[in-house]
């Protein structure tokens, strides 16, 4: 049986179309689950918390709906071991929920996604790498080494924030799955366009079954929305970004 | 009840108690107004008609003028008769799909305040969408701020806070920013320019209109959003007056306040109760609140279907009580829909508003609630604590009004000089600050600030290509592509040619994507009506509008006019009609974007030179006078289009960009500047001696802005390229992409990094 994948969405949440189509489209059984539907969350295997403003991001973005009744599930499902992936907005809010990095008690964050060293929402093309070993986070696993990952950075909070003892642990324990490069692969902290610690556009938790990350994928996830249309390619065939999306199914499936 | 004896009142007295009451109803309407009730009119009536007789609501200066734009064509699916426009977009699936599209102005809003006001300029238009039951798939912006040198404090943080206020709001509700222009120019220091327009997807069998259905005597009128405040009361008759500095503050009232986050779960929503709709085949009428509020929008709903109304104001969801009656009945609260809907499905749409969505959980007090019905009495009544604060003939009510006025038309640009320029300032220097001017530097760190590519259907992102490109349906590889233009320099010496001229950049830049041509809108922004000099730099504009439209064989579905923008001192803002052109791709794999593709390529001009300097980014660097305005041919520039499209539908076409703002050197260094974000090392270029090209000087050349494209073909596609060109004249070839980054011309040669430094920073210390 296809594990089904449940697509997340609070008040404010404005990208679950699109992922919830590229999942589709590399194969996973993917549906939108709404707020007030909560109950039937219990039946999925796997939940992704697409991009938006959740409760409008009061306090912090990510802060409110890391309280809703839906963590509730997401929370015990990633403590049970399934795959959880939230983008934007939903990395904020995993963030949030204390899933990820992890270190320290469950709603009790140690680190954020938090305001753009630019002071306002940026919109720009980025390249991402991972920088940690293919085994130490299930969901991009099945990526091949040194592959490089377009996706778009959208987001007025997406700085890596956290104490320096807690940024340490967080490089220390490679909980840094990607990392903002340039074309040729290098990484640096100054490629990260809002000045994230450590040059870090997605985190994972200790055991590599969740990953918080914050450019999209999914925007750059087909041939007509990637920037390098390729003459004779299927136009809207997943490419890009999907790659990433690709190492998700994989993952569930091998889950 | 609260009423103005206006039979009993002298002219004199009649006014001044009219002005104490913010009445901009003149003294012969408020008598028509009594004369025809054959009573004292109620405050509640008089604040309803001041709305929905102002220039806002009533078009009563312009509407004569604009039945003379054409509206019709084989694409219009539907024309200007409702919140919006539609064109028609393709089949897929055994269905018919259409583009929504509204365009609108929220200019005297966001010059009071601009960060709500640019933020609920965006908040209408999306409602004029939505309400045709259309998804919004994208929004476009063209903005005119004043001049933002470092000590112009106050225009500065105008223009910071019109970009912030369309970022928050649109970023927010999940609509990708497509399109949009920005013009800097001192004659809009004291009353920018916030046009709007906004793009939705709708099966043609599923369009929702904004009229109460012809069965629909006893529908149910269903209020749907923000609970209603005291805010926004007054918008309408606002923003047909011409702002005094001195009343700003007593202005700020009358603009409204801004939930995006609300808005993104009413959208939301409302796609639900669409899809419910469409399921069961039932037909409903479903309208926006604009202008004049409850009581425009019910009383447009019902009027267009042939009917009366009845609501009663108590059962209005408010966010404070002992609110006055004219203020529930024409406030302007945003946020808001009214339905018109048949008994039997009231309940359902309001669980899904109430209760699957939430609302009242999603805003303090917003839902869904019943108001009122459509009645088959041709009577407009509103009561209120038991009382009739309202009662008048419908048709009186939303009729048309008409003012008639005297125009004197503009003197056109005395063009002077017969021979070529002649000019001290090298190229080197002229070029860099051509660069580096606020018309034609990078838009980067503006449109940085937007969301281009929410809802992952966004192809072609602005600063890409000269139009944005979307692929809106999921499985299809139908396309659309926008464009927003108008240029002020141009507005300012030519009104008439300022409109042919936006007509013909939109249009350019549709095609310079490879898209078709397939309609466009306009919003009029011009000075006072009542000023004939004024007024006949609008009738002027309309003139170029409609001649330049017809000849290319294209409809206006949409538009919106906005008077009484003024410069100070008495003189208007410079003429500034703005045209949106929507374009259609069959295969989104065809589209074309600006990045120069590979070297040995050959470029192409395809457009005529002219010795014609009016209205350049050069003539403004020079201070040229007497420049005369270069002529359109649209006979011409329809051949060179039609043989555009066929080449880029051939794959012909590795990269095109039209020369605009800037002139022909500008077009070059930008496409090879369009290689950064692709991650590729700029192509550089070298351009032939002007003999081969060019039959006037070489600053008019060089710097002209005459229009045209040029295109990149590689050269194994020149053949094919040529063939199909076959005894095109305006098909010149100008040059060639060359390994080196280098922009090449006679002994001269720019590295493109430096030019690039000289154009990407200019407005970073502006919107850093």
């Amino acid at each position: 049986m296809t594990a089904r994948v449940a697509v997340l969405v609070f008040p404010g949440t404005n990208s679950e179309e699109e992922t919830r189509d590229l999942l589709l489209d590399c194969g996973a059984d993917a549906r939108i689950v709404h707020w007030s539907e909560a109950a039937s969350l219990a039946y999925y295997d796997a939940f992704v918390l697409p991009g938006g403003f959740a409760y409008e991001d009061r306090i912090r973005a990510g802060a409110i709906a890391a309280h809703d009744a839906m963590l509730d599930v997401v929370i015990e499902a990633a403590q049970a071991g399934k795959l959880v992936m939230g983008i934007c907005n939903g990395a904020q809010i995993l963030l949030e929920a204390g899933l990820v990095p992890g270190s320290g008690e469950i709603r009790r964050p140690t680190a954020a996604f938090t305001h753009n060293a630019q002071g306002h929402f940026i919109c720009e093309r980025v390249l991402l790498r991972r920088t940690v070993a293919a085994e130490r986070c299930a969901i991009a696993a099945a990526l091949p080494e040194g592959t490089l990952i377009p996706a778009w950075a959208a987001h007025g909070q997406g700085r890596l924030a956290a104490s320096a003892a807690h940024l340490e642990e967080i490089e220390r324990g490679g909980h840094v799955v990607f990392r903002y490069a340039d074309a040729r692969g290098a990484t640096d902290a100054h490629l990260a366009p809002q000045g994230s610690a450590l040059g870090a556009a997605a985190l994972t938790n200790r055991e590599g079954n969740v990953l918080a990350i914050m450019p999209h994928p999914e925007r750059d996830g087909w041939n007509f929305n990637h920037l390098d249309r390729r003459e004779g390619a299927d136009i809207l065939a997943p490419s890009g970004g999907s790659t990433l999306f690709g190492s998700f199914v994989t993952a569930l499936e091998r889950w | 009840m609260r009423d103005l004896a206006v039979a009993e009142l002298d002219d004199e007295t009649l006014r001044a108690r009219a002005d104490a009451l913010g009445l901009a109803l003149r003294v012969d309407e408020l008598r028509g107004i009594a004369q025809r009730l054959g009573r004292a009119p109620s405050l509640v009536e008089l604040y309803a008609f001041d709305a929905q007789w102002s220039e806002h609501c009533s078009y009563k200066s312009s509407r004569s003028l604009l039945a003379q734009l054409p509206t019709k064509g084989a694409d219009v699916v539907l024309g200007p008769a409702e919140d919006a426009g539609i064109l028609h977009l393709g089949e897929h699936e055994g269905e018919r799909y259409g583009i929504v599209i509204a365009h609108e102005s929220h200019n005297h809003p966001s010059q009071v305040v601009p960060f709500e006001g640019a933020a609920t300029g965006i908040g209408g238009i999306v409602r004029d969408v939505l309400c045709m039951g259309a998804e919004v798939v994208a929004v476009a912006d063209p903005l005119r701020f004043g001049n933002v040198d470092p000590a112009r404090t106050h225009q500065r943080a105008v223009a910071r806070g019109v970009v912030d206020g369309i970022a928050a709001y649109g970023n927010a509700i999940g609509v990708p920013n497509l399109a949009g222009d920005c013009y800097f120019d001192a004659e809009f220091d004291d009353n920018v320019l916030v046009n709007v327009v906004a793009l939705g997807l709708v099966k043609e069998s599923q369009i929702i209109h904004s009229r109460v259905p012809k069965h629909g005597a006893d529908f149910v009128l269903l209020l749907v959003g923000k609970a209603t405040d005291a805010s926004g009361f007054g918008g309408a008759s606002f923003s047909s007056v011409a702002l005094d500095a001195r009343e700003t503050e007593s202005n700020k009232g009358a603009v409204q306040v801004p939930d995006p986050f609300l808005k993104n779960v009413i959208m939301r929503a409302s796609y639900r109760v669409f899809s419910m709709l469409r399921e069961r085949g039932i037909e409903v009428g479903f309208k926006d609140l604009g202008a004049g509020g409850i009581m425009g929008c019910s009383a447009e709903l019902c009027s267009a279907g042939g009917f009366g109304a009845e609501l009663d104001l108590d059962t209005v969801n408010v966010a404070v009580d002992h609110l006055l009656p004219e203020v529930i009945a024409v406030g302007e609260t945003q946020e808001r829909l009214l339905w018109a809907l048949p008994e039997e499905i009231v309940d359902e749409v309001e669980r899904i508003y109430n209760e699957e969505f939430s609302l009242p959980q999603v805003a303090q007090n917003a839902r869904a609630v019943r108001i009122g019905r459509a009645t088959a009495a041709q009577r407009y009544q509103l009561r209120h604590r038991g009382e009739l604060v309202m009662d008048v003939p419908i048709d009186f009510l939303t009729g048309t009004v008409r003012d008639s006025l005297p125009a004197q038309p503009p003197d056109p640009p005395r063009a002077r000089r017969k021979q070529d320029l002649s000019c001290e300032r090298t190229l080197d220097d002229l070029l860099h600050a051509t660069l580096a001017h606020r018309d034609v530097c990078s838009r980067a760190p503006l449109y940085r600030h937007y969301d281009a590519v929410v809802r992952g259907r966004t192809v072609i992102p602005r600063g890409e290509a000269d139009a944005g490109v979307l692929a809106p349906i999921r499985g299809s590889q139908l396309a659309i592509a926008l464009s927003v233009d108008g240029n002020p320099r141009i507005g300012r010496i030519d009104p008439e040619r300022a409109a042919e001229h936006a007509v013909y950049e939109a249009v350019r830049n549709v095609v310079a994507v490879g898209a078709e041509p397939i309609g466009l809108t306009d919003c009029l922004n011009y000075g006072s009506p009542r000023d004939a000099r004024q007024f006949g730099e609008l009738v002027a504009g309309v003139d170029g509008l409609a001649r330049s439209a017809r000849t290319l064989g294209l409809a206006f579905v949409s538009g919106n006019v906005s008077l009484y923008n003024a410069a100070g001192g008495g003189h208007a803002i410079p003429a500034s009609p703005i045209v949106a052109c929507l374009g259609r791709l069959t295969d989104v794999s065809q589209c074309v974007t600006l990045a120069l593709k590979e070297v040995g390529s050959r470029l192409y001009l395809v457009g005529e030179t002219q010795r014609a300097l009016g209205g350049s980014v050069l003539a403004a660097l020079l201070s040229l006078r007497d420049e005369g305005v270069p002529a359109i041919d649209f006979e011409r520039v329809l051949v060179e289009h039609r043989f555009l499209l066929a080449a880029a539908r051939a794959g012909l076409l590795h990269s095109a960009h039209d020369i605009s703002d800037g002139g022909l050197l500008v077009t070059l260094a930008e496409m090879s500047f369009a290689c950064y974000p692709a991650h590729r090392a700029p192509i550089g270029i070298e351009l032939d001696g002007l003999a081969g090209w060019s039959n006037v000087g070489r600053y008019e050349s060089l710097f002209g802005e005459w229009g045209g494209i040029v295109v990149e073909v590689a050269q194994r596609d020149v053949d094919r390229f040529e063939e199909l060109a076959g005894a095109l004249e305006s098909v010149r070839e100008i040059g060639t992409t060359i390994e080196q980054p280098f922009l090449a011309f006679d002994d001269e040669a720019w590295e493109i990094d430096d030019l690039h430094r000289s154009w990407s920073r200019p407005l970073e210390e502006l919107f850093p």
